[in-house]
């Protein structure tokens, strides 16, 4: 390997000038690339077409995992002394954070000496949002893992999804063969279910109101009063509910007062996602469509709302997302229940998030794990959702039913190398 | 608030079919005329576009030329009321097609526009449509019947010029198009509901010079059939596609005005306005 000259970085340098002399000596080929080229006068069978190596170039090379690996292991040893020798301080947390300080700026520093302050900078910055992109992985998973850690140890696959509560009694040893949480999954789907079809259609035409319709002073006013609106405590649309139709005796407890609560709660964040995604609708499309004669609502339905698909099942998701797991509202309307109640209309209705409220402060170890139980089931009803949901709103080309690339298709089709031929050798 | 035409109503009877009649599904129908008189454009209260008329002969197509701002993309928008569509624009004046003004009490925006197509500068294809859906897009927003459909994606297609390149291909999506042939496909969608009147602004601005010339064919073929407004800053392509052209400019603070009209021969040829002759070659600004 060469030396680079002096002052100039290479980041690859083993890559582009090491392997390509070396390598051409130790096979004979022909130097041409097409296949069925006379050589010698006879024909030989088709040359393998050799391609050269592709390098990145700007990929990440030894000297820059060196440097970051030296900066990571003496800054652990530094803030060790530092942290618990010198100043006697314990804890793992405080320390982790100063190790990652102590990283980040030795990284900086030893950058920006080797090669330089810009590079050094930029290095930093990136090192902090991969931090936080992995970090958020790592959540994500340790929450996962944990709870079904914790829940499936102790489920009985039978009765999970078939019993209600009705027989709970905590000092009965085999409880879990004969409890589940059916009335509690069955009262969040119809709860859910209930909320997101009465608040979705309602947040898409306000959106819709906001973003194509309305001007001036009377948009600006509702947009103020959704973002307000979306401020609003959890706890307040239940209690809201509750005093407008339950304590005044409009409504009985039931599924249909929280899917109430959970549309207040639904609405604004809805309405607002919906809104930025049809924004970035280009308004061409709309001239387009109303240079074709097109009514107004016409153009909204045909043009923009199926131009901006992906990004409206997304909004809704996160809506869905975001109401699936409200608790406080539903502890004045649904009230929840140990039985089965299918009837959203009228009685009190389980919840999946009211069953790991009442259950995961209880003293007895089964009660504990009833509430790890409904959580984990909460969790896979929304990871199916979601994966429904992306399923269902993938863009298709209708006649031909091919899926249309996706971006990381066409990262692909123009990054990926040319595969080789391989010649029966 | 938009100032409406001051002028009398024309000596047309009320009849709105006059401008909705069915043309059946060939594409033989007649094309329109278009007369603008006294055309004046406001901008949220600043005037850009001051006593334009003009007159778009039925069957030949009208080049309008002219430095950039000076109001072409304003007056083509108003001759379909697509400049309404702007907040805060206003006009005066009146517009007629074959005599009926189309700023007239009781015409509706939609039913002008479905006679008066347009063609944008930006290929824009309805990207969530397959290419058969974007041609029919038109005659499903506007609920008519097309008579047999697979025959107007055809027949649309082929006078556009995108025909043989796309007839396996009307299942995938608008948008997997290239940019010549998105073009290309707005216009068969424009023709697909049969308009009187086809206005084009910069239509081959954002593309190569063999699509330009297929485009310029097709505008030529078309010509019979429907007439052609066509906004162009390039002076060859005037030359080649026009029969009649309109010279617009907007001096220093002034509004846009057409400075010089007529036969494209004569703009080009012979023009009588020393400002024509400079722009036309190319000694202006
Ligand atoms: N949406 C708008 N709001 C405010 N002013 C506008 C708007 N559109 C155009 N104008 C103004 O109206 C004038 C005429 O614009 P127009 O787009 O008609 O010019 P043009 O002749 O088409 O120019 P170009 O050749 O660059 O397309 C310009 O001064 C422009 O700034
Ligand atoms: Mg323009």
């Amino acid at each position: 390997m060469q030396a680079a000259p002096p002052g100039v970085l290479i980041a690859n340098s083993s890559v582009s000038t090491g392997s390509l002399p070396t390598r051409q000596p130790s096979r004979p080929v022909p130097p041409t690339r097409g296949p069925g080229d006379p050589s010698g006068g006879t024909p030989d069978p088709p040359a393998p077409r050799r391609l050269p190596t592709p390098i990145r170039p700007g990929a990440v090379g030894p000297q820059d995992v060196a440097l970051i690996v030296v900066s990571a292991l003496s800054s652990f040893c530094l803030v060790w002394v530092v942290f618990y020798q010198l100043t006697s301080l314990t804890g793992g947390l405080g320390f982790l954070v100063c190790w990652y300080a102590g990283f980040l700026a030795l990284t900086w520093f030893g950058t920006s000496q080797v090669i330089e302050r810009q590079v050094a900078t930029d290095r930093v910055a990136g090192i902090l949002v991969w931090t936080a992109g992995l970090l958020i992985i790592g959540i994500v998973i340790f929450i996962v893992a944990w709870v079904t850690y914790k829940a499936v140890p102790s489920i009985h696959w039978s009765a999970l999804f078939t019993k209600d509560q009705r027989t709970l009694a905590a000092s009965d040893p085999n409880l879990l063969n004969h409890v589940g949480v059916l009335q509690a999954i069955v009262g969040t789907l119809e709860q859910v279910l209930m909320a997101t079809l009465m608040g979705v259609p309602f947040a898409i035409a306000t959106a819709v109101y906001l973003n194509e319709v309305g001007t001036g002073r009377t948009a600006r006013l509702v947009r103020t009063v959704v973002t307000a609106m979306s401020g609003t405590p959890s706890i307040v649309a239940g209690v809201f509910i509750y005093s407008i139709f339950i304590f005044t005796g409009v409504l009985h407890y039931s599924g249909f007062a929280a899917s109430l609560a959970l549309v207040v709660i639904l609405l604004p964040s809805v309405t607002r996602v919906v809104e930025e995604v049809l924004r970035v609708v280009p308004s061409g499309l709309r001239e387009a469509s109303l240079s074709l004669g097109a009514p107004e609502w016409r153009t909204v339905w045909s043009v923009v709302i199926p131009t901006a698909r992906s990004g409206v099942v997304t909004a809704v998701l996160l809506g869905v997302a975001r109401i699936v797991g409200e608790t406080a509202p539903l502890i004045f309307t649904a009230f929840g229940s140990q039985v089965l109640n299918a009837n959203p209309l009228v009685h009190d209705q389980g919840a999946l998030p009211l069953v790991i409220l009442s259950n995961t402060h209880a003293a007895q170890q089964v009660l504990i794990d009833i509430a790890f139980q409904a959580a984990f089931v909460l969790m896979s009803i929304v990871l199916i959702l979601f994966v429904l949901a992306r399923y269902f709103s993938r863009t298709k080309s209708k006649k031909s039913g091919r899926a249309q690339p996706t971006e990381d298709d066409m990262m692909a089709r123009y990054f990926l190398p040319i595969p080789i031929e391989r010649s029966p050798e | 608030m938009t100032t409406y035409a001051t002028t009398p109503p024309p000596p047309v009877p009320e009849d709105v079919s006059g401008l909705g009649h069915n043309r059946g599904t060939d594409f033989s129908g007649e094309a329109g005329q278009i007369d603008a008189d006294g055309v004046h454009a406001w901008f949220s209260g600043r005037l850009v576009l001051a006593g334009v008329t003009l007159t778009m002969e039925k069957s030949k197509v009208t080049a309008l030329i002219g430095p950039s701002g000076c109001g072409k993309s304003t007056f083509l928008r108003i001759l379909n009321r697509m400049h309404e569509v702007v907040p805060g624009a206003q006009l005066a004046g009146s517009v007629r097609l074959d005599g009926l003004d189309i700023y007239g009490p009781g015409q509706r925006a939609m039913e002008t526009r479905r006679h008066i197509g347009m063609v944008f500068q930006k290929p824009n294809p309805f990207p969530a449509m397959t290419i058969a859906e974007n041609v029919l897009a038109g005659l499903r927003f506007s609920r008519v019947s097309a008579g047999d459909k697979g025959d107007l994606v055809e027949a649309s297609l082929t006078k556009a010029g995108l025909w043989k390149e796309v007839k396996d291909r009307l299942g995938e999506l608008g948008g997997a198009l290239s940019g010549g042939q998105q073009q290309r496909l707005c216009i068969a969608r424009a023709l697909a509901v049969k308009p009187r009147v086809l206005l084009m602004d910069e239509p081959c601005s954002a593309l190569d010079p063999t699509s330009t010339l297929r485009i310029e064919e097709t505008i030529k073929d078309i010509a019979d059939e429907v007439t052609v407004v066509i906004v162009t800053h390039n002076m060859q392509q005037a030359q080649r596609v026009s029969d009649y052209c309109a010279f617009f400019l907007a001096e220093e603070n002034l509004p846009g005005r057409v400075i010089e009209a007529g036969r494209t021969e004569t703009i080009f040829g012979n023009p009588t306005d020393q400002r024509t002759f400079d722009y036309v070659n190319g000694q202006f600004g």
